[in-house]
């Protein structure tokens, strides 16, 4: 009852709606993005120099392509933890078989080993129930080795002179990879907003036993995510080891926990069924700024583990109040 | 309001009855621009049933909620047994002897039935659980209540009438002087309201106080020693029970005359028209056993029975949603196979309205639209594209044929009243097109007004043709709908009603369920 009384002031209409309170929770991450982009420049003012804004973006690159697909899993109610393994495979086979199979063969075998490793994680968790924290957790160990096992735990430096070009080359004056992290977020917030796929992954996310009961083939799209986030990571892992010139096993490093984390800061619910993918573009943005800004101050990244990580907790924190006053 | 106090007396007089059980004065809660409660002086005496009434926004459960202490009133002050309620605070209500027993459950599924019962307040010996006293409390409770639960029962694998009684048992044992109780027979079957019914009157001659919300008016009036009816946040009249009737509270609540429980208009059907549905042998190992009947189109079956009857499991299983399920299926005339997943039951042109709106049915972070669309999103896909504008305006027709009020289209479910939330799952299972519309429990916990909609729009889709199965607890409302009834028990078909040659009585349906008269042998 107090509900139904609330969505009456809620669509209220008129000037005080878009200065409410619930506005401001809502596109909260908005304002504090804006804020850190004026803090930011006063702290470094080179912050908006081209030069340093392909930096930032060409090193969010990888990070961002999987955070894009991480935000999927997350409205549909899930987790991907193996997302760093499968990155450091993509990484290790890409840069190992850049001299045997070309760089389209390589990209080719690693986009194979990328399905393969999604449909695992999607059989598992779809059809083993098993909670997709613990799938995850154990695929990613399994793929981390793996990866370990296949390059021996050497780095693996290809002779191709061509290699660097999906890290390094340049078209219309922007890096490769910045296009490609363009393209994977205006695919990826289509999709999610404008499909039938998109809205399905939100339903099953919302309420699984709504979206079943409504014809929705929920273990086929709830696998589905988990190939998606399989791909984006091999497709990061290939980027990564093409920028530095080389594929190591232990490229991944704490991937999973970031992408979770640039979505989580964004405003997507770790509980499933709500979230966007423009929010993830601004979490990714917002830690990339950051990272940015402190590291031209020369701070120490010890420090700026300590300050990721309150930002994540009150991120959550102000997500779930958010949810509370609006109830 | 203090004629309520000065009537009817409490059997027993004492200093302690002299109190009210509670005074509230000046209570108003804004929610936004929105007046939920709008100045509400009510004061009750101890020892006492009191009923609150009123549709759906009108605020009596808001009123509750504040007394619970889960709601903060923006102005206003209430003294429950002579002391000042401390607002918003839960725990700081059970210390001044408030005990809420809530529509929603609050059942923890993976506990036991004991457990749950003694949840935050578990008897104990120098720290140490006892579970002997427990389970002769639990024990003793069952008795009361005339339910049978086994103690270490997983209360997740319960019907959800036990789960309400758990529930029950929870608030009434915590030993609290004024309970609340919201809308507590929701979901149970008539004998198990009766037990309810029945501890609600010992415990009034305990001496406490009790005040219920209700949208089941007979049962208000069969209990309550004094009813309170709410009207759009304002307090319309609150009288003992002998000044009211049937018709003098709902023309408070609504503020004008109702007609009571007319039977839905049916339209003439043509006589011998092929069966729309045939099913036959239909068998859930556990629930359902041997079912067979047919669905004229056009026709409304009602499907009467107890809770745990197989009613809803029968549903199910034609929903494709009980892959255990078996039996055969004849559609216009076409055979059809089992239906093991929703989408093939869908395809064969059925859809479900399942009981729980909020745990089956909705989706309810998503906008009303999204959920209406949600059956056959095929349908508003262009070229591969979702639109917000195609899916607007596609779920605005669905919205006009169930009298949900379009501007609300894009309200975030969660913030709908049941009956809208209800108009809402309606119109997603309508959305698919199917030629069969099962409903199961169409107008749960929702008001008079929408009741009154959602039971005209399914008689009108009835005479387009539709094949309609209503499944409710409510035996009024199954009578009041149905041309037919079937009445299930104990998972089997016992018995048929056809109501074309005169409406039966909620007495018939249960000497059928019960097995008394015709069916004994």
């Amino acid at each position: 009852m107090q509900t139904e009384a609330q969505a009456h002031a809620g669509t209220g209409g008129g000037f005080s709606r878009y200065f409410s309170r619930d506005m401001l929770l809502q596109y909260g991450v908005v304002w504090a993005f804006a804020l850190l982009l004026i803090l930011g420049f006063i702290a470094y003012p080179r912050l908006f120099a081209l030069q340093n804004l392909q930096n930032i973006l060409s090193q969010a690159a990888p990070l961002g392509i999987v955070a894009v697909a991480m935000t999927f899993v997350i409205i549909s109610g899930g987790f991907d933890l193996s997302v760093a393994a499968i990155f450091a495979l993509g990484a290790v086979v890409f840069a190992g078989h850049a001299d045997g199979l070309g760089l389209w063969g390589a990209a080719g075998a690693v986009l194979l080993i990328s399905v393969i490793c999604g449909v695992i994680n999607g059989f598992i968790i779809t059809k083993m129930k098993v909670n997709p924290f613990v799938a995850t957790l154990g695929t990613g160990s399994i793929f981390g080795g793996g990866a370990f096992l296949y390059s021996n735990s050497a780095p693996q430096v290809p002779d191709n002179f061509d290699f660097g070009i999906l890290g390094t080359e340049r078209f219309l004056g922007w890096p490769i990879s910045i296009w490609i992290l363009l393209a994977v977020f205006v695919i990826g917030a289509f999709v999610l907003a404008r499909t039938v796929y998109g809205r399905s992954l939100y339903a099953l996310g919302g309420n699984e036993e709504a979206a079943r009961l409504s014809g929705i083939s929920v273990d086929l799209i709830r696998g589905s995510a988990y190939v998606l986030t399989a791909v984006c990571a091999g497709l990061g892992g290939m980027i990564l080891s093409s920028r530095l010139g080389v594929g190591q096993a232990d490229m991944g490093g704490s991937l999973a926990l970031d992408a979770i984390a640039v979505v989580v800061i964004g405003g997507t619910s770790l509980l499933g069924g709500e979230g966007a993918v423009w929010r993830t573009a601004i979490g990714l943005l917002i830690i990339a700024t950051l990272t940015n800004v402190f590291d031209s101050l020369a701070i120490n990244t010890n420090v700026q583990q300590v300050v990721k990580g309150v930002i994540v907790i009150f991120a959550v924190a102000l997500d779930l109040y958010a949810r509370r006053v609006r109830r | 309001m203090t004629q309520a106090e000065a009537r009817i007396s409490p059997p027993r007089a004492g200093a302690a009855e002299a109190l009210p059980a509670f005074a509230a004065r000046g209570i108003t809660k804004r929610y936004g621009g929105t007046l939920a409660l709008d100045h509400i002086d009510l004061t009750l005496a101890a020892g006492q049933i009191h009923a609150l009434v009123g549709e759906n926004g009108a605020g009596k459960s808001t009123f509750l909620g504040a007394l619970a202490g889960r709601v903060v009133p923006s102005e206003g002050e209430i003294t429950v047994f002579g002391q000042p309620h401390v607002f918003g605070n839960p725990r700081e209500a059970r210390r001044l002897g408030i005990g809420t027993i809530y529509q929603e459950l609050t059942i923890i599924p993976r506990l036991s039935a004991v457990a749950n019962v003694f949840l935050g307040q578990p008897l104990s010996r120098a720290a140490i659980l006892s579970e002997a006293a427990m389970r002769r409390e639990f024990h003793d409770l069952c008795l009361r209540f005339d339910v049978s639960i086994r103690p270490d029962a997983i209360a997740g694998t319960l019907s959800t009438a036990d789960q309400q009684m758990l529930e029950i048992m929870r608030g009434v044992r915590s030993g609290a002087e004024l309970l609340l109780f919201d809308e507590p027979t929701t979901s149970l079957a008539p004998p198990e309201r009766e037990g309810l019914f029945r501890v609600m009157r010992q415990l009034r001659e305990q001496g406490k106080t009790m005040v219920l919300v209700s949208h089941n008016l007979e049962e208000v009036l069969a209990l309550a020693d004094t009813i309170t009816v709410f009207r759009d946040g304002k307090l319309a009249r609150s009288a003992p029970r002998a000044d009211w009737t049937k018709a003098t509270m709902v023309h408070a609540m609504v503020g004008h005359e109702v007609e009571e429980y007319r039977r839905v208009a049916r339209a003439a059907r043509p006589a011998g028209a092929a069966p729309l549905l045939t099913v036959k042998g239909v068998t859930l190992p556990g629930a359902c056993e041997d079912i067979s009947f047919s669905l004229q189109p056009g026709e409304i079956l009602g499907i009467g029975g107890l809770v745990g009857s197989g009613r809803s499991s029968l549903l199910r299983a034609l929903a494709g949603v009980e892959p255990k399920s078996r039996g055969e299926m004849i559609i216009e005339g076409h055979g059809t196979p089992w239906p093991a997943r929703p989408r093939q039951s869908m395809r064969a042109g059925l859809a479900l309205v399942p009981e729980d709106r909020k745990a089956q049915g909705l989706v309810l972070s998503m906008r009303a639209m999204d959920n209406i669309v949600m059956s056959n999103m095929g349908r508003v896909m262009r070229a591969g594209i979702l639109s917000d504008s195609t899916i607007a305006s596609a779920s605005r027709q669905i919205a006009r044929e169930f009298g949900y009020a379009e501007h609300r289209i894009g309200t975030i479910v969660r913030h709908l009243s049941g009956g809208n939330q209800q108009k809402v799952l309606l119109g997603k299972a309508r959305f698919s097109d199917p030629k069969i519309l099962m409903v199961d429990e169409p107008t749960r916990g929702i008001d008079i007004g929408a009741k009154d909609e959602i039971m005209s729009t399914l008689r009108a889709l009835a005479d387009q043709g539709m094949g309609i199965i209503v499944v409710s607890s409510d035996l009024e409302e199954v009578i009041q709908i149905s041309d037919r009834i079937l009445v299930m028990s104990h998972g089997r078909l016992v018995d048929e009603i056809d109501q074309s040659k005169g409406p039966a009585t909620v007495s018939d349906i249960l000497n059928s369920a019960f097995g008394v008269d015709k069916n004994a042998n």
